[in-house]
């Protein structure tokens, strides 16, 4: 297709997947990523193992998956802050139905509450018409509540086989929740880009009058998206109980503010219409892993704090400032 | 003048009641065949207690361009919304070709030949152009793909003539004027009974009027109907065949192609007789002091090497199509977009470094582009809005402040007849012209030297217009210097000075006395320097 | 083209004459009121329950309480009024209490007084510069500031040293002051001047009508001359400062520190700001009608402890609370 006289790097830049990448901000991140991974594998070669792969990939996964859902909730144009009790609802959930139920069963039932708390946010957000972030600040005391209610205490039945089937390994070097995730981001991805309605959860973020005005449903794809990321949140919360082999009322909590980080670590836009999925999962990575590579690195774990914060600071504002400085130059040189 | 319909509200004659049969184009004389392709019956709507159409009935018919005019607030827009479908109607019909639209749904508006474009542009400004003109419908998860989605909206722009646009471009990277057309090309460019263009003229330029026209009439060449609203009354006279006056929500009259002079237009529009005057720019008394502004090439992201100079109490006009970097020049001039000059003073002092808040200082004021997204807090009252840029925050403010200061607001909101319940009022419950008034009315009695004006009249009803020119100009004649950005040719013309004329970023002719004439300045705007 | 008599204007019948007045009369009422309002009949629903609750005594307890939470929002009321949020509330907290503890014995009470509420000024510089002059979202910002003052607090702060509290800060908080022949906790009084200050610094000063003018429409503001970008900051520095002042207060009033003694006002801050009526969206808000919010919840969570429910359903009625407010005014403008 592309002539022969056109230079690699010129055709690699007018590539439609890297144009897909930085109209929806998430160079930045990949690139980071790419750093980061190399930095790590060279503190750490032995992440390449089998057993730190599967660790990692278990430490990763459910703030992957959290933060692919908060990304849905931000394209739309809101922000959820009720994924971190929606997380604790579902694992407790899974964790307590496995005493009795099948582990399908019991999986099954926590995705459907997961959507059923993304339904009752949705319906107040899109048809209530009520703002996001309140919407889900209320919430979020509310499915916190019936989290605690169902489980007072970290307890619950998880059973090997269980984890074996959400943290083991598919096969050598594969681990499972690596598969789960990249199974979710996948289709997710194919959604958002490939179909009419993830089309339209970009641009009820990006302007939901105008899709109105042009007889387009922005409610109906808002509603979606809420219920998806509900759905996203409970896998998330069923792979951590999975790798912790306990259900815990409080397991989300640490996840509220990670997700957010990980989404803006993506360079998703937070007034909605603009973020892409395969830099949220590879802004998960970073955030999930600070802690190993400093571990690695022989430095005080608390530092990870510190680290992942100036990484999500200098990542996001990094371009800013590059942006600035470049329209200053060129507006002197004019 | 004559006039074949004379209607009252709620009684309409001609051709409403001979709707929807054989009878309504018959009986005009127009088309003897022509059977009215769009009917409203008796369309009422109220939000709250506020009434804002009444008892609407009108008839469009094939083939034919239909105006609906009226000032602000005259319910134009409400019932171009109710013929599109985006509003409800509490009571009354919409009839697309005899049969009932009933809901109130743009899509099934649509699936009836009905189109629309709005004047608030409704386009998805994430999206690609393609996506915006194809718009990804259907069923949710048909497969949308992207290749195909570009070819179609490449044969779509081809098709209307629209070759400048990158149909792989994102809308929000576009110029206003850029994105309206693509607007319009969506709705023209689908299965078209019935056209709506609710002001979609309002950023383009004169070739892209003169292109919009050449669109309409395709249309009506093939028999569809076109509803036009519009402020431009030069736009109406050229394209409309037939027309409704719109005034407090109610029909006041109907009009027909050459029964009408502009001045019997607006004095229906406006309920008194009022005739289109442009007030005369004042005699040039202070052009003794330092000049107003000075400004040696002036270069920014849009605008190279421009140079001008204002005396105090002169009124440029700044001239050119949308996208030749008029608004960059303004925002430059004011220090809201960064930008360098050989020499650059106002009022004799040199300026270094330029951001709003030093320009406040260099006694400069600015009317920005956007009165609802720029120039108000909508959710503020009047007076704080008026005082925007007089807040200091170690002074006092609020209600202490708003006390203090009630002799200068009053004088403002008399002075420029703001239509208002007072100084605590909301500015969002104002009209359109007065909202714009309150951001000129800021620049009132403090002492500029340098008054930068972007299109302040631009999708205000003719009166506001008529206030705005006579505070203009009574501005000047204190002595303040006004840079005016219009985009009617027919305000430059009249009520300046001088007028400089942008193309490319770069300043194609300035006419002043003799040369100052609407030709020349539309001809300065395309390239083209008139020969003296 | 011929003109009718102009029909009458727009107008009302009397039946909606009424009504409309009624509704102008409401809307008349500041929304600050609102909070306060709902908290007064709560506060009788619990005297009728509970003759015991109608007291003065149970009165100073829900307020002790409530008036912590609201000092604590105080600074997010800033945040929220000015177009962002201020997640850094809770380890800004952490961070000024132990800074006080620590600080304590080098500088003095006042001194140490002042080096914490220096701390949390600082942390507001560093947000509110970030968000201003780099335009990163201010959830990111001071989610990440969060995250950062974390590990700066358990990477600097010893916590087995720090047990013993100041009575500095335990008299301006928990020490009990004679009131009509009751006793009312110390902070009650000073958390109410506190709020009582700042917002006549919102109703009546430039700074904080320029505040708001930011919140509501920052474009409009830095286009109409206002220096956008250094009101944003010092209303963050003030959040942070005043973050740092509840900080000193909770200290105080429990006595005790933990990692994670911050924790509750993340949620709980934004909480009392959007029940005390402030738009998440910025530009509207009020100090009072926080501190109606926080008495609210304060006398929910009062009401659910004697009524022996369990801390779930208060957190449930709570939701509900929140849902219910943001119902009534935090709609959307209408399509």
């Amino acid at each position: 297709m592309s002539a022969p006289a056109i230079p690699l790097g010129a055709r690699l830049r007018r590539s439609p997947g890297l144009v897909g990448l930085k109209r929806e901000g998430a160079v930045a991140p990949v690139l980071a990523f790419v750093l980061f991974f190399v930095i790590y594998v060279a503190i750490n070669p032995e992440l390449l193992t089998r057993f730190q792969l599967q660790t990692a990939a278990n430490l990763v996964a459910p703030l992957a998956l959290v933060a692919l859902a908060q990304l849905l909730i931000v394209l739309v144009g809101g922000i959820d802050i009720s994924v971190a009790a929606v997380m604790s609802l579902t694992n407790v959930v899974f964790a307590t139905q496995l005493e009795s139920a099948s582990p399908l069963v019991a999986g099954v039932l926590a995705v459907a509450v997961g959507m059923g708390c993304g339904l009752f946010n949705g319906l107040l957000s899109a048809y209530g018409r009520l703002p996001v972030i309140a919407v889900t600040l209320a919430s979020s005391f509310i499915f916190g509540a019936l989290a605690t209610e169902v489980l007072d205490r970290p307890g619950g039945a998880v059973s090997e086989g269980v984890t074996l089937a959400t943290s083991g390994e598919l096969a050598p070097y594969v681990p499972v929740a690596l598969v789960w995730v990249l199974v979710a981001a996948a289709l997710l991805w194919l959604l958002l880009q490939k179909t009419s309605l993830g089309r339209h959860i970009y641009g009820a973020g990006s302007n939901a009058e105008g899709m109105r005005a042009a007889g387009l449903n922005d409610r109906a794809a808002q509603l979606t998206a809420f219920v998806l990321a509900g759905g996203l949140v409970a896998l998330g919360a069923i792979l951590l109980a999975g790798s912790t082999a306990t259900g815990d009322p409080k397991s989300g909590d640490p996840y509220l503010l990670n997700a957010i980080a990980a989404v803006a670590l993506a360079g998703a836009s937070f007034t909605g219409g603009r973020g892409s999925v395969v830099g949220t999962i590879c802004a998960a990575a970073i955030l999930g892993l600070v802690g190993n590579v400093l571990f690695f690195a022989g430095v005080d774990s608390y530092w990870q704090y510190v680290v992942g914060s100036v990484i999500i600071v200098a990542v996001v504002g990094i371009p800013v400032v590059v942006r600035r400085l470049s329209a200053r130059v060129k507006g002197a040189s004019a | 003048m004559t006039s074949p319909t004379s209607t009252l509200p709620g009684a309409p004659a001609t051709p409403v009641d001979a709707a929807p049969a054989e009878a309504g184009g018959a009986s005009l004389g127009h088309r003897g065949d022509a059977a009215p392709v769009l009917v409203a019956e008796n369309l009422t709507k109220s939000y709250g207690a506020v009434h804002a159409v009444r008892d609407v009935s009108l008839a469009c018919l094939g083939g034919e361009v239909h105006a609906l005019v009226g000032e602000n607030g005259a319910g134009k827009s409400t019932v171009a919304k109710m013929l599109a479908g985006a509003v409800v109607p509490d009571t009354g019909l919409v009839r697309v070709g005899g049969e009932p639209l009933s809901s109130g749904s743009v899509r099934t508006a649509r699936r009836h030949g009905v189109q629309c474009a709005f004047q608030e542009l409704a386009l998805v400004p994430d999206w690609t152009v393609a996506e915006n003109l194809c718009l990804p419908d259907g069923s949710s998860l048909r497969r949308f793909a992207r290749g195909r989605e570009t070819r179609e909206a490449e044969r779509v722009l081809a098709a209307l003539d629209l070759e400048h646009i990158d149909p792989r471009r994102p809308v929000h990277e576009m110029p206003l004027a850029d994105r309206q057309q693509v607007e319009i090309a969506r709705a023209v460019s689908g299965d078209v009974k019935v056209l709506i263009l609710d002001e979609a003229s309002s950023a383009l330029t004169p070739p892209g009027v003169e292109w919009l026209f050449a669109r309409i009439r395709e249309l009506t060449a093939r028999g569809a109907a076109v509803v036009y609203v519009s402020h431009r009354l030069g736009e109406i006279r050229e394209i409309a065949d037939r027309g409704t006056v719109l005034r407090d929500g109610a029909v006041v009259s109907d009009f027909q192609r050459g029964s009408w002079t502009d001045d019997e237009l607006i004095s229906s529009m406006a309920g008194r007789t009022a005739a289109r005057a442009f007030p005369a720019p004042p005699a040039l008394e202070h052009a003794d002091g330092p000049a107003a502004l000075e400004v040696e090439g002036l270069a920014g992201e849009a605008i190279h090497d421009v140079s001008l100079t204002v005396a105090p109490g002169e009124i440029l006009g700044i001239g050119g199509l949308q996208g030749h970097g008029q608004a960059e020049l303004l925002r430059s001039l004011w220090g809201a977009e960064p930008a360098t000059a050989r020499t650059w003073r106002v009022a004799g002092k040199a300026i270094r470094r330029l951001d709003p808040v030093r320009a406040v200082h260099a006694g400069i004021g600015f009317v920005p582009e956007d009165r609802k997204r720029e120039g108000l807090a909508l959710e503020m009252g009047v007076g704080e809005n008026l005082l925007a840029p007089w807040t200091r925050p170690h002074e006092r403010g609020g209600a202490p402040r708003l006390k203090r200061e009630k002799g200068w607001i009053d004088e403002v909101l008399g002075g420029l007849s703001v239509r208002t319940r007072g100084a605590k009022e909301r500015s969002g419950a104002l009209s359109g012209g007065n909202q714009q008034k309150l951001v000129f009315g800021r620049w009132v009695g403090r002492d500029r030297r340098l008054v930068l004006l972007h299109d302040p009249t631009r999708g205000i009803d003719v009166r506001a217009k008529q206030e705005l020119y006579d505070a203009i100009v009574a501005l000047a004649r204190e002595g303040v210097g006004v840079v005016w950005f219009s985009t009617e040719v027919e305000e430059l013309v009249h009520v300046c000075h001088r007028v400089v004329v942008l193309y490319r970023g770069a300043v194609a002719d300035e006419l002043q006395g003799e040369r100052l004439t609407a030709d020349a300045v539309v001809g300065a705007a395309v390239g083209r320097r008139a020969v003296a | 083209m011929s003109t009718v008599a102009a029909p009458p204007r727009p107008g009302t019948d009397t039946d909606g004459d009424a009504q409309h007045r009624l509704t102008e009369a409401l809307r008349r009422v500041p929304a600050a009121a609102w909070p306060l309002v709902v908290f007064a009949l709560l506060f009788l629903i619990g005297g009728i329950v509970r003759p015991n609750l109608l007291t003065l005594e149970a009165l100073w307890s829900t307020a002790a309480f409530a008036m912590i939470v609201a000092i604590a929002s105080s600074g997010q009321t800033l945040a929220v009024i000015q177009g962002g949020i201020d997640l850094s509330v809770p380890n800004t907290v952490t961070l000024s209490a132990l800074t006080f503890l620590s600080a304590v014995d080098g500088l003095g009470a006042f001194g140490a007084f002042v080096a914490a509420i220096a701390a949390g000024a600082v942390v507001g510089l560093v947000n509110g510069t970030i968000i201003a002059k780099l335009s990163l979202s201010p959830i990111v910002t001071t989610i990440a500031m969060n995250g950062f003052l974390f590990g700066v607090v358990l990477l600097t702060f010893d916590f087995s040293q720090l047990t013993d509290i100041p009575r500095f800060a335990s008299d301006i908080t928990s020490a009990k002051i004679a009131f009509l022949g009751t006793e009312v906790a110390a902070v009650v009084p000073v958390g109410l001047g506190l709020l009582l200050a700042l917002q006549a610094l919102l109703s009546w000063t430039g700074w904080g009508r320029a505040l708001f003018l930011v919140g509501a429409a920052p474009d409009v503001a830095r286009l109409a001359g206002q220096p956008v970008d250094r009101i944003r900051i010092t209303a963050y520095m003030l959040s942070g400062a005043l973050a740092a002042f509840a900080g000193i207060v909770i200290v105080g009033f429990y006595a005790q520190t933990s990692t994670g003694m911050g924790a509750p006002y993340l949620l709980g801050s934004v909480a009392a700001v959007v029940v005390g009526g402030a738009s998440i969206f910025g530009g509207r808000g009020s100090m009072i009608g926080t501190l109606g919010g926080a008495l609210v919840l304060g006398q929910v969570a009062t009401l659910v402890a004697v009524a022996n429910l369990g801390v779930n359903i208060q957190q449930l009625i709570y939701g509900v609370i929140i849902l219910f407010v943001v119902a009534l005014y935090g709609r959307r403008a209408r399509a």
